[in-house]
C-alpha cells in the first residue's frame, strides 16, 4: 500500500519536474545543502594532487616553467598578429557596413563534479546562479566548446558536453563555410555530422566551427575536427566522424561565455558612437593632416547625428549577416 | 522488541550519508561502468538487518536527495530504492536463512530488475544507453555484497545497533 502511494507520488513528480518549472525551487534549495557532497567527495583526490605537488621534483618544476616560457612567446607573437588582423577585420567590416564583433565576456569557472551516471556526459562546475550564469550559457575551455548549461543551482550549474546522446550543435566547415549539424554519440571522443550529402566538400582534417545558428552557441568558436569521411553508395548521405577539439574528459577549469545581450540596433549605435569618439580623438591627436582620416570617419561620424537614420540602415546590416552564415 | 530503545541509530544514516558521498566520488573513467550501488548496497543490508530503522517513506527521502545530486528528474531514483527495499522486505525471512553467497544471488537479480526500472526511466527522457552495459553495475554490487555485508556486520555489533 505504501509503495503504491510512494509509486504514484514518484511518478507525478518525475512528470512535473520534466514538464512545469514549479519544483525548480525545491530542487535549488536541496541542491545548496547537498553540492556540498561533490565538494566532500572531490576531497582525497585533491589532498593527493596537492601532496605529490609537494613532492615534485624541482627539474620538473624548471622544465614546465620553461615549457610555459615558450608558449607564453609562441602566445605573444600569436598575439601581436591578432591586433593587425582585428584591426583590418573592423575595417573590412565598415566597409561592408556590417555590425563590428563584438569581444565576448567570460567568467572562469572549475569542475568539480562529473555526474556518476557514465551514459551522460555531464560535468558540475562550481559557479551558479549567484555568479550570473543562466540556463543555455555557452562553455569553452582553452581550445574549444565544451557544451552548455542546462540547470543553474544557486552556487553550482550542470553543464552538458557536447557528446552527450541529447545533444547536438550547428557548425560550420571552417575552409568553405559549409553548414552541418554535429549530434553527440555518447562516446566522449566523437561527434557525428547528421545529413551531409554523399557529395559535400567535406574531407579529413578539416576544422568545423559553431556557426552561431542555433542563437544559443556565439559564431566561430573551434567545435571539433573532422577525423573519418566514409563514402557507402547503400546510405543516403556520408557518414563524417568528428573529434571534438575541447578537452572534454580533462579540462579542470572551464569558461562560461556571456554573449552580447543587446539588439542589433543597439549595438550599431553603440559602435557608431565609439567609432566617432575614437575619430575625435585621432583628429585632436593629428590635427593638422586632416584630409587622409576626413574621408574614412564622414560616413560614422554621420550616424549618430542622425540617429532615425543610424537605427535605420543597421538592422539590416545584421540581417543580411545572418543570411550569409 | 518495539519496547527496546533504537540505539546508536546515528550510525545507520551515518553509513547511509556515506554511501550517498560515495555514490558521486569521482572514479577513474574505465571505472565508471561499473560503479556499485552503493546506496542499494547499504539500504539492502539495513533492511535486513535492522528492518524498523528503514522504513520506505525513509528510504524514498533519501533518493529524493540523491536525485537531486545526480541531476536526474526529482523521483526516479527515490522510486527505484523504494522498490528495492519493498522486494527486500517481503523476501527478509527467506533471506536471513540464506547464506552470503545465496543473498548474493538474490541481490544480483533485486538490482537487476532495478536497473532495468531505471532504464526504463531513463529512455522516457530520451537518454538510453546503447549497450547491455547498464547491468554491470547490478553484477559488480552483487560481488560486493559479502563484504560489505561482514564489514558492516562487525561494525553495528560493535556499536550493538538495532
Amino acid at each position: 500500500m505504501r509503495l503504491l502511494v510512494l509509486t504514484v507520488l514518484s511518478v507525478a513528480l518525475m512528470v512535473v519536474d520534466a514538464r512545469f518549472d514549479t519544483l525548480k525551487p525545491l530542487r535549488s534549495h536541496m541542491a545548496q545543502v547537498l553540492t556540498p557532497f561533490y565538494w566532500l567527495a572531490e576531497r582525497p583526490v585533491r589532498l593527493w594532487e596537492s601532496v605529490s605537488q609537494q613532492f615534485s621534483s624541482r627539474d620538473e618544476l624548471i622544465a614546465e616553467n620553461e615549457k610555459l616560457k615558450a608558449e607564453a612567446l609562441l602566445l605573444q607573437r600569436r598575439l601581436q598578429k591578432l591586433a593587425t588582423l582585428t584591426e583590418q577585420n573592423v575595417r573590412l567590416r565598415e566597409l561592408l557596413n556590417s555590425a563590428a564583433l563584438v569581444d565576448d565576456k567570460v567568467l572562469v569557472g572549475e569542475l568539480i563534479g562529473i555526474d556518476p551516471n557514465p551514459f551522460t556526459h555531464r560535468i558540475l562546475i562550481d559557479k551558479g546562479e549567484k555568479d550570473g550564469v543562466f540556463l543555455g550559457q555557452p562553455v569553452l575551455d582553452a581550445l574549444g566548446l565544451m557544451g552548455q548549461v542546462v540547470e543553474v543551482m544557486p552556487y553550482s550549474a550542470r553543464v552538458l558536453l557536447l557528446t552527450d546522446n541529447t545533444h547536438s550543435i550547428p557548425v560550420q566547415v571552417n575552409r568553405n563555410g559549409l553548414r552541418a549539424i554535429a549530434i553527440g554519440t555518447g562516446n566522449p571522443e566523437r561527434l557525428e555530422l547528421r545529413h551531409v550529402a554523399d557529395t559535400a566538400d567535406i574531407k579529413e582534417g578539416d576544422l568545423l566551427v559553431s556557426s552561431g545558428l542555433g542563437q544559443r552557441f556565439p559564431a566561430g568558436y573551434p567545435v571539433a575536427t573532422v577525423n573519418e569521411v566514409i563514402h557507402d553508395s547503400g546510405q543516403p548521405f556520408a557518414v563524417v566522424r568528428a573529434v571534438p577539439t575541447a578537452r572534454l574528459n580533462r579540462s579542470r577549469y572551464l569558461l562560461l561565455v556571456f554573449s552580447d545581450q543587446r539588439t542589433p540596433e543597439q549595438r550599431a549605435v553603440d559602435a557608431a558612437l565609439a567609432q566617432e569618439a575614437a575619430d575625435r580623438e585621432a583628429g585632436a591627436v593629428a590635427g593638422a593632416p586632416a584630409p587622409t582620416p576626413a574621408t574614412a570617419p564622414a560616413a560614422p561620424g554621420a550616424a549618430p547625428l542622425a540617429s532615425p537614420a543610424a537605427a535605420g540602415v543597421p538592422p539590416a546590416a545584421p540581417t543580411t549577416e545572418g543570411a550569409r552564415q | 522488541m518495539t519496547a527496546t530503545r533504537p540505539r546508536n541509530g546515528w550510525f545507520v544514516w551515518f553509513s547511509l550519508l556515506l554511501a550517498l558521498l560515495l555514490s558521486v566520488a569521482p572514479m577513474p573513467d574505465f571505472m565508471q561502468v561499473g560503479r556499485p550501488l552503493w546506496l542499494a548496497l547499504l539500504l539492502a543490508y539495513w533492511s535486513q538487518a535492522a528492518p524498523q530503522r528503514v522504513g520506505m517513506t525513509r528510504t524514498w527521502l533519501l533518493g529524493l536527495a540523491a536525485d537531486v545530486l545526480y541531476g536526474t528528474p526529482l523521483g526516479q531514483t527515490a522510486l527505484v530504492l523504494a522498490l528495492i527495499v519493498f522486494m527486500l522486505m517481503s523476501l527478509q525471512q527467506r533471506l536471513r536463512m540464506f547464506p552470503v553467497w545465496q543473498q548474493s544471488l538474490v541481490l544480483l537479480v533485486v538490482f537487476g530488475l532495478a536497473q532495468l526500472v531505471q532504464l526504463w526511466l531513463n529512455t522516457l527522457t530520451g537518454n538510453r544507453p546503447p549497450t547491455l552495459l547498464f547491468l554491470f553495475p547490478a553484477l559488480v554490487s552483487a560481488l560486493l555484497w559479502p563484504w560489505v555485508f561482514t564489514v558492516m556486520r562487525w561494525c553495528s555489533r560493535r556499536l550493538s545497533v538495532y
